[in-house]
């Protein structure tokens, strides 16, 4: 037979060694944050900036329905809308959620539009931080949002120099819609996400080494030569457009090194961090799971610094299609989350009946809910120097880009806030926009967290700019505290 | 979007909502064009090959001007640099790239950015690799300037040295000077290093694996001639080597680009002769193969241990194994063009394949070279890996593998499916997976599509089951594999697959589709109307002259639009 030829695979392992060599060396002890405040920060309430944090799930909820399939009873939203109590949401998925009901804000009814996506995910997953249509009508799984995201626009306008917000994504990078699919720069312009935790952290930190002083010297003398040279590429006649564009961010990318280690983990949170992380691109739920909770550390640690006011976590592809949770009865694998969102065992709805599905949705809602709590925890964990907690200073988002269950519908997208992002926002409640009707709101919804995280307009108004203008932008008011 | 071929009739499609052509705007054509217009044999103002003699010219279409490597470039290149035995893993410290749609391959310029988190991975790596280097004596050996009679000779004789290598084109005097500056200024840089000298090989090696010069590779050439702009010797050889090896140019490209004698057709041909013999070409070769035939789709094999208790546990990566020996050997082994990739019976197999394709005699792991049943197998959409990924876990899926010949192999273009598809029923009595998909896919707002251009490309795969094994008998009922496809422009009858790909072999339009996505390769962007003269031009000659994929990748970098720049400039 023929031989093959190949270049040798290189057999590096991702080590701590590679990029992460001293970088550890303050200990900061969580919970308290004093180590961690940024040198510039404020006194007072103003410790921290508002910010916003974006967790993303797929496929819908198990929410009371009637499928061909039978009836389904009601196993996510709250029992009635008004104050959270442990009454209220006993039996139903943000129970687990029991611990941090006064921090909530669930809201039922927010609608977003039937786009011409051709494709359930594509709509949910591509318009959910968007609030755009497609580039091109039509494309089912080549479809591109037609505008920035949200967690990008925050990044863009509040974070020191502009610096890109925190993308992080954990499950498979493949997949329906090509894997990480719902942060964008721009229409078509779709971001890159940061998939292994330690990456994330390393981006964050930036620093490699022990001899922190010799290495931001040097840095200093070969980003001034970087710069030198983009600045010179970038001002020629003959660029077009998308070169202009990609070597703009070239160079805003370029950062200048700090010696920021008093925002950084110390051995023990380093440890805990490789720990989390190694199944990020894993098809087994617990270990997606477990490394969103690594990339969580890296976002609390983010915004507490003051390294960017936003991150978007996203979970599984655009329809979290190959990823296998855990049956809570008995531990055992179910089908992968997709089937099981469809009732049956495929992805495009032809397969065999899957016995029980709703109730092994509900279980998947569930074991989100908890990862969801595991950030919680953890910002409540950081208690700033005024004894307030970093929890409260901006608003998490779990967010669900489908309704529901097979339909995938785009309508009564599941809504959970937390945090009341520094007294912006209402907490401990469950509220229904519109009185239920059939308004398309979400870019409503949008424009009201962005506001909550300190996104304004020219006049220093809440933004009410972000998404088709097609549709009613103006925050919800009746959502503010 | 893709560039698809246009076919004038399948017009009454469009209308029905199921065949859209490419947005002509979009696509750089003028409105209303459509996008084969120019390319079709019969009705193009010439034979398209340049000479001047009133043909439909063969130029190239305006591209971008900053190639950002690729992690797989990069690890090549950063190997090929230094010398180094192995690639050095650090592209694990770079964030993927984001998978934008309409692009099948992992080279699309226009997407390629450097954001803050890969630019803290280079500047980590770079620190790595200078450190690697200048550490082991023998690599460092291959750096060091003999002795001279200055250091300062000895500083610029390495900073011009390496830096023509690491930015692919001679330094000019002010990069050269920058470089020196940060050789000079390198060692309290390097407390750990007590050579100066070494810490200043250090510095630079750190700073120019930063530097835009090396990270993107770069077309500068400006200056029209006879209305295009020829690239220069460098940039041609730039061109080459990461077209056909994924990596910088060697040392003969080098000197050949020093010596100016990479202007001629006669003198690239030349050099891609003797580029495709090495390995790296059968690496990218075989990598192109995996992203054109979806390859990756393979791991998602997964046979119902109901229906196949005797299928191994492990099918995907056999099939993927499979995959990579028979694309090496059809390029390689045999010298085979599109033609034996589409009908060849030879493939490799281990004991387990064996089975599946009911070949005797083949024992153990190994994979070991046989010829399948040429009455039951011709190509690779007959070999397990493609069968089986487009099946369900106990059906054969005709839709999935009839939208991907359609689609990838013949560039038709279908819309996407609408919402709320209702789910497939279950299969009736006596009733064939044909019949059930032929029935569920009637009702006319399905039917634009699937009853003319996926189905008939499905259902000749019906004698295939969901692993890929030969079959006749389905649910008690003889398969039905006979079909009406559209190849090229005309439906063409078919008995089964075998015909099918008999007919796909045979047929410009398919050699044309397959020489567009090498061309969007080779570009690293989609194909748009203008490229159509050269596509068609090197398909028809695929198809006539029987060509080896070799050949064709030979003709495709002698090609004006490989040599050259358009005029004009990307918006």
């Amino acid at each position: 037979m023929n031989k093959i030829n190949k270049r040798p695979k290189h057999s590096g392992k991702f080590g701590r060694r590679t990029f992460l060599a001293g970088a550890g060396g303050v200990a900061v002890g969580l919970p308290f944050l004093e180590g961690l405040v940024p040198r510039e920060a404020r006194a007072g309430s103003d410790l921290v900036d508002p910010f916003a944090i974006f967790f993303r799930q797929a496929n819908g909820v198990a929410a009371q329905q009637s499928t061909a399939l039978g009836d389904e009873p009601e196993r996510f939203w709250p029992t009635t809308h008004g104050p959270l109590t442990p009454e209220t949401v006993a039996g139903r998925a943000i129970e687990e959620l029991s611990d941090h009901l006064d921090r909530l804000l669930v809201v039922s009814n927010v609608n977003a539009n039937y786009f011409d996506y051709a494709d359930g995910h594509a709509n949910g997953a591509l318009q959910g931080l968007t609030a755009q249509g497609p580039v091109v009508p039509g494309q089912g799984g080549d479809s591109e949002a037609n505008g920035e995201s949200l967690d990008h626009r925050i990044g863009r306008e509040l974070n020191p120099d502009g610096r890109d917000s925190l993308f992080l994504y954990s499950g498979k990078n493949s997949g329906w819609l090509g894997g990480p699919c719902v942060s964008y720069r721009g229409p078509g312009n779709r971001r890159a996400a940061l998939h292994n935790p330690l990456l994330a952290y390393q981006t964050m930190m930036g620093l490699d080494s022990n001899q922190l002083e010799e290495l931001i010297a040097r840095q200093t003398s070969v980003n001034d030569m970087v710069r030198d040279q983009l600045q010179s590429l970038v001002s020629s006649p003959k660029l077009s457009s998308n070169d202009h564009q990609r070597l703009q961010l070239h160079l805003d990318s370029i950062r200048d090194l700090e010696n920021n280690l008093t925002c950084s983990f110390g051995v023990d949170e380093l440890a805990v961090l490789e720990g989390l992380s190694p199944g990020y691109d894993s098809d087994i739920g617990d270990e997606v799971l477990t490394a969103a909770m690594a990339h969580m550390h890296v976002a609390a640690l983010a915004v507490a610094c003051g390294y960017t006011r936003s991150v978007c976590l996203q979970i599984g592809s655009g329809n979290d299609g190959s990823t296998r949770y855990r049956n809570l009865d008995d531990n055992s694998l179910m089908e992968n989350y997709h089937y099981v969102s469809h009732r049956r065992a495929s992805h495009d709805n032809s397969g065999d009946v899957i016995a029980n599905a709703d109730l092994l949705h509900s279980m998947v809602d569930r074991q989100f809910a908890q990862t969801f709590k595991y950030l919680l925890d953890l910002l409540e964990a950081y208690e700033l120097p005024d004894a307030a907690r970093l929890i409260d200073c901006g608003v998490c988002l779990w967010y669900n880009d489908n309704g529901n269950g097979p339909a995938h519908t785009s309508r009564n997208l599941p809504t959970v806030m937390a945090g009341g992002a520094n007294g912006f926002l209402k907490q401990g409640l469950y509220m229904e926009l519109n009185n239920g009707d059939d308004t398309v709101n979400h870019a409503r919804l949008l424009n009201t967290i962005g506001s909550a995280a300190g996104l304004r307009d020219a006049n220093d108004e809440f933004i009410s700019d972000f998404g088709d203008p097609n549709f009613d932008r103006t925050p919800l008011l009746e959502l503010l505290a | 979007m893709a560039f698809e071929r246009w076919l004038p009739t399948l017009a009454l499609l469009t209308a029905a909502g199921c065949y859209t052509s490419v947005n002509a705007d979009e696509a750089g054509g003028t409105a209303g064009e459509t996008v084969g217009d120019g390319g079709d044999a019969d009705t193009s103002d010439g034979d398209g090959d340049g000479d001047g003699d009133g043909d439909a010219a063969e130029l190239p279409s305006p591209s971008p001007r900053y190639y950002r490597l690729t992690h797989e470039q990069w690890e090549n290149t950063v190997q090929d640099l230094f010398e180094l035995s192995a690639p050095t893993g650090h592209s694990e410290l770079f964030r993927a790239d984001p998978q934008v749609a309409g692009f099948i391959f992992d080279n699309d310029a226009t997407s390629l950015e450097i954001d803050e988190a890969l630019w803290t991975g280079y500047r980590i790596a770079a620190g790595l690799v200078a450190e690697q280097v200048t550490d082991d004596p023998d690599l460092l050996a291959k750096l060091m300037p003999p002795e001279g009679p200055s250091e300062a000779e000895r500083i610029e004789t390495f900073v011009r040295s390496f830096g023509a290598k690491a930015y692919r084109r001679p330094l000019d005097d002010q990069e050269v000077a920058t470089l020196t500056e940060l050789f000079v200024a390198a060692p309290p840089y390097y407390s750990g290093v007590s050579d100066s000298f070494v810490a200043g090989v250090r510095h630079v090696i750190e700073a120019t694996l930063q530097s835009p010069f090396f990270l993107y590779r770069i077309e500068r050439s400006e200056t029209i001639v006879d209305e295009l702009v020829p690239l220069d010797d460098y940039e041609v050889a730039a061109r080459l080597s990461y077209f056909l090896w994924n990596t910088m140019p060697d040392a003969e490209l080098f000197d050949a680009a020093a010596a100016s004698q990479l202007h001629t057709a006669a003198a690239v041909e030349a050099q891609a002769q003797r580029m495709i013999a090495d390995p790296r070409a059968g690496d990218m070769v075989v990598r192109f193969h995996q992203q054109l035939l979806e390859a990756e789709k393979f791991e998602t094999i997964s046979p119902s241990p109901n229906f196949f208790p005797d299928a191994p546990a492990d099918l995907g990566e056999l099939a993927a194994q499979e995959h990579e020996h028979f694309i090496r050997d059809i390029v390689y082994g045999g010298g085979g063009g599109l033609a034996e990739l589409l009908t060849s019976s030879e493939t490799f197999v281990n004991d387990d394949l064996a089975d599946i394709y009911g070949v005797p005699g083949v024992n153990g792991d190994e994979f070991t070279f046989v010829e399948l049943d040429p009455s039951q197998r011709k190509g690779v959409f007959t070999q397990v890996g493609f069968l089986a990924a487009n099946s369900t876990s106990v059906d054969p899926d005709p839709i999935h593998r009839g939208v991907f010949l359609a689609k990838r192999m013949s560039c038709l273009q279908i819309a996407a499916p609408p919402d709320g598809i209702p789910p497939l029923p279950p299969l009736e009595p006596d009733q064939t997976n044909r019949e059930r998909v032929a029935a569920h896919t009637s009702a006319d707002q399905c039917a634009t599509c699937h009853a003319t251009l996926i189905n008939p490309y499905g259902f000749p795969f019906e004698s295939y089951d969901a692993i890929g094994a030969w079959r006749t008998i389905d649910n008690g009922q003889p398969v039905d594999t006979t079909a009406s496809p559209f190849v090229g422009e005309q439906a063409v009858a078919v008995a089964g697959a075998l015909e099918l790909v008999e007919a796909m072999a045979a047929s410009e339009a398919i050699h044309e589709c397959y020489t567009m996505h090498w061309a969007e390769y080779a570009a690293g962007r989609n194909a748009v109307p203008d490229d159509w003269v050269m596509i068609q031009r090197l398909g028809e000659a695929s198809l006539a002259q029987q060509q080896s994929i070799q050949e064709l990748l030979v003709a495709l970098t002698t090609a004006p639009a490989f040599l050259n720049r358009a005029a004009e400039e990307l918006p």
